[in-house]
Order: C-alpha cells, then sequence, then structure tokens
C-alpha cells in the first residue's frame, strides 16, 4: 500500500501544554481518512505541522514523498477550519487567484475558475462579489479555491461545520468525487456520524493522544455489538431495565449496549407495553460509542 | 511567477478600487486648492465696510481723501499703463475719455500725474478734461466696478456714508444696529491733540480700516508738521527714513549676494515637505496596519499561508500597500507641478515669485521619494508586526499610540531643526532611524555634509532589516493567534524563539 502522508512520532508543544504527543500515522494514497476528535483534542495542530504552517518539536513527516510540504505546498490542497475570503473581490477573481498562488498561470486560473463556479451552480455568482455569498455559497468558493489547481491530497478542516444538510450533501459528494479522481482526503471533523458514512480510514484523537486508528471496517467490527431502538414515549424506561450497561439517547432514538449476561430478547420483551417501539435493531457499534468506550468517559457527554 | 509578487499585485489592484485609495489621491489637492482659495473667495465675498467720519477740524478728512485718490490713481495708472502696453483691454468702467493720454503716463511720472488729479494741481503731464474725467471717475466708483479692477481701491473695501451727520446717539445706535461699521471722530485741533482723533467700531478682529485710515491721517498730518515748523522737506524725510539693513549671503563660489525671497523660501520648502512625508508615510502605513488586522479577522491567513509563506505574504502585502503609496504620492507631485506653474498668479503674487526651483532640485524631490520609502518601509514592517498580533482595530489603535509619540517627535523637531539645519539637534536626530527621514528631508536646505548622508542611509538600511527580521518572526506566530494581544516582554521572547515553535503564553 502505498502511502500519501507518514507522520513518525510527532510531537507539539505550546509551552507546557502538550498539543499532539508522540503521533505516528501512515495514510493511504486515493483514500479517505477522518480526523476525529472532541475540540481541542489536536486535529487543527496536527494538520497545521502537516501544512508547514507549524513546526513539530520531535519527529518526521512525510508527505508525498517529500521531508517538508513547503516544497510541494503547490501539489495540496488546503481548506482551514478558520476560513474566509476577500470579501471586496469577486467570486471567479478570488478563486483565480487561489489558483495562481498555487503555480497556475493566470489565464489558467481564469478559465478554470470560471468552470469549477458553473460546475458547482455558482455560475450567476462569477462576477459578484463575496460579501454578497450566503455562507452556503462562500463556503463552495473556498472549497473550490483549494481545488482549482488539482492537488494531489486535500487536508479539510471541518468542512461541515455551519453548513446546512443540502450543503453538506454537496461537500460530501465532493469528497467522494475527489476520492474517485484518486485524490487523498483527509478530513477533521467531532461529528463521528459524519466520519461513519463516508471515511475508509479513521484515526481519533484525545488530549493529543492517538486512541486508536485504522480502516473503519476494521474498527467497528470489534465483536461489540449494540442495540438501536427507535422509539416514541419516554426514554427512561429503557434505563429501568435492569441489563442496561451503557446508553446514548437522543430522546427519540437511542443506542443500548447490554451487560453480557442480559439478552436483547428479554429487553424486547421488557419494552413492549411500555414504550411505543418503532424499530428495534442489533447491530455495529456507531463510533460516538467506541471513542467513549476507548477515552472510558461517560456515555452522555 | 514570485508568490511575492502575486500577493503584491492583488493589494495593489485590490487598493485601486477602495475608497481610502481615492480620498487619499485627492485630498492633498483638495487641501491644497482650498487654502489658495478658500481665503481669496472670502476676501471676495467681504462687502465694503461702511464707515462715517465727524471732522472737528474741518479739513483733515478731506485731505486724508486726497490722498486717498492720489494713492489708488497712482496704482490704477500703472495698471492702465502695463494693460495699454499688452493690449489688454482694462475694465469697461474706466473712462475711455484718457485712453489717449495714458501713452505719455510712465512708470515715473504716474505718481506725479495721480498727486496733479488728487491735489488739483497745476500740471502739463495732463489735460484738465482728462483730470476732471479721472477724478470723477475714481469718486462715483461703485464697488462691484471697482472689484473689477486688479489695484487696490478703497471703493471695493471702505464706502464712506454721512447719513448720520454728527449726531453720536444715531452713530452709536446704528453701530449697535449693525448698520455702520466704524465712525472716526478727529478732534478739532488734530495736530496738537493726543489722541488726535477716535475710532469707534464694534467688531475688534477685521482692523484693516482703522490701519488703513489711520495710516493715511499719519502721513496727511506728518506733512502738516513739517510745513508748520518749516523745516525742510528733504530733512524731514531724512528724519522720518527708517535705517535699512541689507541682507547678504555668501554663495558656493565664495561670492557675496543679496539674500532673495527664493533663498528663504529655500530655507522653508523643506519644512512643507516634512509635512507631506509625515502625513504620507503615516497614512500609509497605517493603511497597511487595519489591511492586516481586517484580514486576520476575516480568516483569510490560514488559507493564504497554505500557498506561501508568512515572509512571502508579510513582504507582499508591503510591497502592494508601497506600490499604492507611490501611486498617490507621484499624483500629488505631479498635481504640485502643475499647481505651481498656476499658484504664484492664483495667489496674486507677481511672476517674480516661482516656486519651480522646487521641482527641479533634486534635494526636495529626490530625499522626499527616497525618504518616503525609507519611512514606509520602516513604519510598514513596524505596524504589519504589530497588525498581526491584534485582533480588532481597536486594539491596533491602542498599540499605535506608542509609535504616534515617537512619530511626534521629529514634528516637534520640525522648526527648530530647519532653523538650524546643521546645529546639534539635526545631528543627532538624524542618527535614530525612526527620526532619519523625516530629520533628513527637514535638513534639506542645510544641506548635511554627504557622509551624513551615506552614514544616515547605512543606519536606516540596517534598522530596516532589522524591522523586517523581527515582524516576520512576530508576524509567524502572531497571524494565527486569536485572543488577547501579547504582552511587549512575550513579543521579546518570539524574537528569541527559532523559527516555527511557540513560547509559551503566560496567562494572567
Amino acid at each position: 500500500m502505498e502511502t500519501a502522508l507518514e507522520l513518525s512520532g510527532i510531537t507539539k508543544r505550546f509551552g507546557s501544554h502538550v498539543a499532539v504527543n508522540n503521533l505516528s500515522l501512515a495514510i493511504p494514497k486515493g483514500s479517505i481518512y477522518g480526523f476525529l476528535g472532541p475540540n481541542g483534542a489536536g486535529k487543527t495542530t496536527t494538520i497545521r505541522m502537516i501544512m508547514s504552517i507549524l513546526y513539530p518539536d520531535e519527529g518526521q513527516i512525510q508527505i508525498l514523498g517529500h521531508a517538508n510540504s513547503e516544497e510541494i505546498k503547490d501539489r495540496l490542497g488546503y481548506l482551514p477550519e478558520e476560513k474566509g475570503l476577500y470579501k471586496k473581490m469577486k467570486t471567479a477573481d478570488i478563486v483565480a487567484y487561489f489558483g495562481t498562488l498555487k503555480g497556475l498561470p493566470l489565464r489558467e486560473a481564469r478559465k478554470r475558475a470560471k468552470e469549477l463556479l458553473v460546475q458547482y451552480g455558482l455560475g450567476d455568482w462569477v462576477n459578484r462579489k463575496c460579501e454578497a455569498l450566503s455562507k452556503g455559497m462562500g463556503q463552495k468558493v473556498q472549497i473550490l479555491s483549494t481545488l482549482i489547481h488539482n492537488p494531489e491530497l486535500v487536508i479539510l478542516d471541518e468542512p461541515f461545520s455551519g453548513l446546512d444538510p443540502v450543503n453538506v450533501e454537496v461537500m460530501r459528494n465532493l469528497i467522494l468525487s475527489m476520492k474517485r479522481d484518486g485524490r487523498t482526503v483527509i478530513f477533521s471533523t467531532h461529528v463521528m456520524e459524519q466520519a461513519e458514512q463516508i471515511c475508509d480510514y479513521i484515526f481519533l484523537i484525545h488530549k493529543g493522544n492517538k486512541i486508536l486508528d485504522g480502516p473503519l471496517s476494521e474498527i467497528k467490527a470489534g465483536g461489540l455489538h449494540g442495540i438501536q431502538i427507535d422509539y416514541d414515549g419516554d426514554g427512561q424506561v429503557i434505563r429501568d431495565f435492569p441489563g442496561v450497561d451503557r446508553i446514548n439517547d437522543a430522546g427519540k432514538s437511542a443506542e443500548v449496549y447490554l451487560k453480557d449476561s442480559a439478552n436483547p430478547q428479554d429487553l424486547l420483551q421488557y419494552l413492549c407495553g411500555r414504550l411505543q417501539i418503532r424499530r428495534f435493531d442489533l447491530r455495529e457499534p456507531s463510533l460516538h460509542e467506541i471513542f467513549v468506550r476507548a477515552v472510558g468517559g461517560t456515555s452522555d457527554e | 511567477m514570485n508568490k511575492t509578487i502575486l500577493v503584491a499585485l492583488r493589494e495593489f489592484v485590490e487598493n485601486l478600487s477602495t475608497k481610502t485609495f481615492w480620498i487619499g489621491i485627492f485630498i492633498f489637492p483638495i487641501i491644497l486648492v482650498a487654502s489658495v482659495v478658500v481665503p481669496t473667495l472670502l476676501e471676495k465675498s467681504k462687502r465694503a465696510r461702511t464707515f462715517a467720519v465727524m471732522d472737528h477740524s474741518g479739513w483733515l478728512h478731506d485731505e486724508v481723501m486726497q490722498l486717498a485718490m492720489q494713492r489708488d490713481l497712482n496704482s490704477v495708472l500703472l495698471e492702465a499703463v502695463e494693460a495699454h502696453k499688452n493690449g489688454h483691454p482694462m475694465p469697461s468702467s474706466f473712462p475711455s475719455g484718457v485712453a489717449p493720454f495714458l501713452e505719455k503716463v510712465t512708470h515715473e511720472n504716474a505718481h506725479e500725474l495721480a498727486s496733479a488729479i488728487a491735489f488739483e494741481a497745476d500740471t502739463s503731464l495732463i489735460e484738465s478734461d482728462a483730470a476732471k474725467l479721472l477724478s470723477d471717475w475714481w469718486r462715483n466708483l461703485s464697488e462691484d466696478q471697482a472689484r473689477t479692477y486688479d489695484s487696490w481701491l478703497m471703493a471695493a473695501h471702505y464706502r464712506i456714508t454721512d447719513t448720520y451727520g454728527d449726531d453720536v446717539a444715531s452713530l452709536n445706535e446704528a453701530i449697535d444696529a449693525e448698520t455702520l461699521f466704524a465712525y472716526i471722530t478727529i478732534q478739532a485741533e488734530p495736530l496738537d491733540t493726543d489722541p488726535a482723533m477716535t475710532y469707534v467700531c464694534n467688531n475688534f478682529t477685521d482692523e484693516s480700516l482703522k490701519h488703513w485710515y489711520g495710516n493715511l491721517v499719519n502721513d496727511v498730518v506728518r506733512r502738516k508738521r513739517v510745513d508748520r515748523y518749516q523745516i525742510d522737506p528733504a530733512i524731514a524725510r531724512l528724519l522720518t527714513t527708517p535705517v535699512r539693513m541689507e541682507a547678504r549671503k555668501i554663495t558656493a563660489e565664495g561670492q557675496e549676494a543679496h539674500v532673495e525671497t527664493k533663498d528663504t523660501l529655500h530655507q522653508w520648502v523643506p519644512i512643507a515637505f516634512v509635512y507631506l512625508l509625515w502625513i504620507s508615510v503615516f497614512s500609509i502605513s497605517q493603511m497597511l496596519l487595519t489591511n492586516t488586522v481586517e484580514e486576520k479577522s476575516n480568516r483569510i491567513i490560514e488559507v493564504l499561508l497554505s500557498s506561501v509563506s508568512p515572509l512571502q505574504l508579510m513582504s507582499g502585502k508591503i510591497l502592494g500597500i508601497a506600490a499604492t503609496g507611490l501611486t498617490i504620492i507621484l499624483s500629488w507631485i505631479l498635481f504640485f507641478f502643475f499647481a505651481l506653474k498656476a499658484l504664484p498668479f492664483m495667489m496674486g503674487m507677481p511672476l517674480s515669485f516661482d516656486l519651480s526651483f522646487i521641482m527641479s532640485d533634486f534635494r526636495y524631490l529626490g530625499s522626499f521619494v527616497a525618504y518616503f520609502m525609507f519611512g514606509y518601509f520602516f513604519y510598514a514592517a513596524l505596524l504589519v508586526g504589530m497588525g498581526s498580533v491584534c485582533n480588532s482595530l481597536k486594539e491596533a489603535q491602542n498599540l499605535m499610540t506608542p509609535v504616534i509619540l515617537i512619530l511626534l517627535v521629529p514634528m516637534f523637531a520640525m522648526v527648530p531643526v530647519g532653523q538650524d539645519p546643521n546645529g546639534t539637534l539635526a545631528k543627532v536626530l538624524s542618527f535614530f532611524p525612526p527620526f532619519t527621514p523625516f530629520i533628513m528631508m527637514n535638513r534639506a536646505a542645510g544641506p548635511p555634509a554627504l557622509w551624513e548622508y551615506v552614514a544616515t542611509t547605512v543606519l536606516m538600511l540596517v534598522a530596516i532589516a532589522f524591522v523586517f527580521w523581527a515582524s516576520a518572526k512576530v508576524f509567524r506566530i502572531g497571524i494565527l493567534l486569536t485572543g488577547k494581544p501579547p504582552k511587549m516582554t512575550e513579543v521579546l521572547r518570539w524574537l528569541r524563539a527559532p523559527v516555527g515553535t511557540v513560547p509559551e503564553r503566560k496567562r494572567p
């Protein structure tokens, strides 16, 4: 397996605070790789080190076969978490500007900027200023700016934050189409469900330490099973069942983990008459559950 | 294309469409034109002051008016001769009947002629018809007509009235009601009384009438006193003539020469340039500060940093705004160049008042452009570093205060340095890089010795390099920082830290 990016034992300290601790990762070419973890876990710091915006205090980064990303900046695409646009610039101009900064000739950058904007439904906005864009459209312009030069490796820091469901869909399709084009995509998120849907590989980080990493399918197939219950009524009833070990209750649906001794059939029988059950489903654990178990925290955070 | 140039180019193009840029382009010409035109317009719009005279002597006022007529006629005759010579027409109110005799008027005899007409003396210079025409013309000249002449004429400024007669009560009432500007009372024996006159007026700032009338009275009374004691007029003139002192200078060739207006101007022109330099360095580097803070609060910095290095970004911004600033400055110089052709004319100054030497003298324009670049690069690098640690304009303004205090030093030193361009103060201040551009510009009239130019320039370049280096380090850390701006001590720690590492932030 060819790796696009390899981190070996990188550590980053801000004074006495260790933001990333002895992290090693291998990211296969052509995969969608999710960096997961709660806010402040060290995702952004890791990404900034990959982009050479920060330098690691210890360890090495091998990116597209180079030790220093400065040399191959033009082959990378990066969408930071904190992102903005020049408000007074026209959308086509700003996309083209980022293209030229990545080494595209001006003429080609202009042409591609227009094509991309039209392709992603912003054709009417080509000559409008960025300040006129809605948040979702702005986000689209930003991501097009990161893609205009056809980067081999794309790093997206929290690409879904602040997007409505329609734009989440657009973003997801974009990531999938990048994979189809053979690009490697790394994205970070603190929303586990989003990662579950599209990632080939995930990496879980908590307080600067790696919790686990690997193919999503392997991680999920760890032998643990949960019960997905969709219901109407008072969820407290489920908690009252003596065999319940942990529960992630969202109000209308809950993910329940039983003690080894308990039987799911007993739970179903117990709930009949007490709750209006719409679905009762035995399945693989959610990433949320895996994460919570790995860091040893409480269920409902 | 080089990424620094790309950043600079975008910055420049973007600035061309901002309001700040166009205000920058036009503010200086507008201020310059306004400072010339507005006072002239105000002067023109000022209506003639009406005043009354109560003459208890019975003769003084009449003689004052004769003298006023003589002076007005003298200047109007010279104007007419000049116009006649150049084939220009005189204002239409000027009596056409005198045209044939204007041939005989010269600069030398105009004064004699005017006296003859005003004092109704016998002369062979003018026929009585023409003389009568001119004195009638002067007496009946309206205010609006008077304003059409280039010469200063009494009718354009003061109008005498006898509506109130010698009734003090109604005169006072008129002053109170502002229908009368002032009235003058002349004592019965003005030659022997002190004070000989009173001047009643409620406007204490515009004293031109008082001075004009007083001046005329002075001349008349002095002449009367000379007559009374039968003093030889030549002796009287000698007694009253002030001693003249002629200012001379030593030229570069070691010759003694007259000091001309031009020389005095040479001494003061640098001060005007220092002002301009100060305003442009300050406002244009502040433009960069604002721009950096905005870019930071726009959250666009990190996207940029994935494509360009912090140093490229910083130098690109500095260069882009330098280009903007230079465009503004060049537009000013261009305007100045054309204004200098028109300015003396607009201010009604004689053509000998030539300011064009300012444009041709490299000491001024050359140093101005060079010191603008020095000053700009120094302060721009300083401010861009400062801007990188601020999250809002308000924070940036707080940080600006010490910089403004530093910048005030050359402002306060401006006049002392202008008076003594090679003095100790000037020399010492020249060697402080934050002041160098302003002080050296200020000293241009000196001019400083060549070695001083060389030494201060070397020092300035070293300082610019240092500020660039320091700012680049601060920029690299500060630009991604959010939250409270760092303390000075913290920034100093950043300077010592190796590139790419972030020293610990002290928490309160």
